[in-house]
């Protein structure tokens, strides 16, 4: 019984941690300000 | 202790056993997704092309023509598109930019992609277009999905607005990575005229001389296949002006030329690529892996732990059986192994098996470990 509590704990842990993490997902950050280039850039 | 701890480690080895699936199958897709704000320029060169001059209506030859394309994100739209369709969407506004080798433009054509940000399907919302004609595209462009599989893809077109199979043709290795190698060949098709051309020409005024655009092109691909990134790409590409109802007349090249990455672009890429690839690598091998033989590590400590402390169990249970009724302290005190004769290795079980006799709930081992006594 207690190593099914502690399996269940364990089991549980790693569903929040990955769920937490997935929902925070990534910033979506900003368009950049740089151009659609109409010139040939000298360096990448 | 030693049964409290082989619990501890239990919870450990199946939180770590359960985040490798977890992670491969649950967390990848929706972690590994390209951001909705990347912005990212290429330059490819084809050197010693045909182009045509639009001043005196002839092709001639020159040293290079650039084509500059910039793929930029609109984070903007691609939110009110993830709003609307409920998925995690990246919109590119893209340009392809040609130019001569005075740097002058030869044609520019816009574009916008949109496309689901893991899995790189097509999304039809948001104002797709090439050159701002609405297309419906199928397939992908510019890039392979993350885990690029050894099959034929469908790749949109954005000359003739159409998607065709792409081939894949075997591995190839490009400065030191594996890449799986594509290629695609676009039969001489008609297309739009670009609304874009040098001197101010347009489709109307191209159509009013009497002249309609063709196209074909081999395109080729070196694709790194975690990322699904090329880090390189060439086409052989043409492009003619055909007199319309004229068969018998001779055509105008307006481009001909072999397509490459200059050589810093194509650095920059596979620097880029060689580092992403190991960001999806950890979601998909490393940690995946990883986590799994921790778990199994861990577990394998677990039941070790828990047969020592049935092990020694029943023998100290068995010397402490006279003092159980003395209450919770009796079982440490029963000094297992010193009594049993067992000598020092087995008074080291103290912690362990006592701990867990000297708990005063149902004592569960307790029963078992007095039966055999």
């Amino acid at each position: 019984m207690r190593a099914l509590i502690a399996a269940a704990i364990g089991l549980a842990a790693a569903l929040a941690l990955v769920f937490g993490i997935t929902a925070m997902g990534a910033p979506p950050g900003e368009t950049s300000k740089e151009p659609l280039h109409t010139t040939v850039p000298e360096h990448p | 202790m030693r049964r409290r701890a082989s619990l501890v480690l239990l919870a450990f080895a199946v939180f770590f056993a359960a985040l490798s699936p977890l992670i491969r199958w649950y967390g990848f897709p929706r972690l590994a997704k390209i951001p909705p704000g990347q912005y990212q320029h290429m330059v490819l060169e084809a050197k010693n092309a045909t182009l045509l001059d639009y001043a005196t209506m002839k092709s001639r030859k020159v040293p290079k023509v650039s084509i500059v394309q910039t793929l930029k994100g609109n984070v903007e739209a691609a939110e009110k598109v993830g709003d609307r369709t409920g998925r995690d969407v990246v919109v590119w506004d893209t340009l392809s930019y040609v130019a001569d080798d005075k740097g002058k433009m030869v044609s520019r054509i816009p574009e916008r992609y949109v496309f689901d940000a893991h899995s790189q399907e097509p999304v039809h919302a948001g104002g797709e277009h090439v050159d701002g004609d609405p297309v419906r595209r199928e397939g992908i462009e510019y890039k392979w999905p993350f885990l690029t599989e050894k099959r034929d893809y469908a790749y949109f077109d954005f000359q003739t607005r159409t998607s065709a199979p792409i081939h894949y043709k075997g591995t190839r290795t490009v400065r030191g990575l594996e890449t799986y190698y594509f290629e695609q060949t676009i039969p001489w098709t008609k297309v739009k005229v670009p609304q874009h051309l040098p001197l101010g020409a347009t489709p109307e005024t191209v159509d009013q001389v009497g002249l309609e655009r063709w196209y074909s092109t081999k395109r080729m691909f070196w694709v790194e296949p975690t990322t699904g990134a090329p880090v390189d790409g060439q086409e052989l590409h043409k492009e003619e002006m055909r007199w319309k109802d004229q068969p018998g007349r001779k055509p105008l090249t307006a481009f001909a030329g072999h397509v490459k990455m200059r050589p810093d672009f194509q650095d920059e890429a596979v620097g880029l690529v060689t580092s992403q690839r190991h960001l999806v690598l950890a979601l998909t091998t490393y940690l995946p892996w990883g986590f799994l033989a921790l778990g199994g590590l861990l577990f394998a400590l677990s039941l070790t732990l828990e047969a020592r402390a049935r092990g020694r169990g029943p023998t100290g249970e068995t010397a402490a059986t006279g003092e159980d009724g003395a209450g919770p302290g009796s079982g440490g005190r029963g000094g297992d192994g010193p009594r049993d004769g067992n000598g020092p290795a087995d008074g080291g079980g103290d912690g362990d098996g006592d701990g867990t006799h000297q708990t005063p709930g149902p004592g569960t081992g307790r029963g078992k470990h007095r039966q055999p006594a």
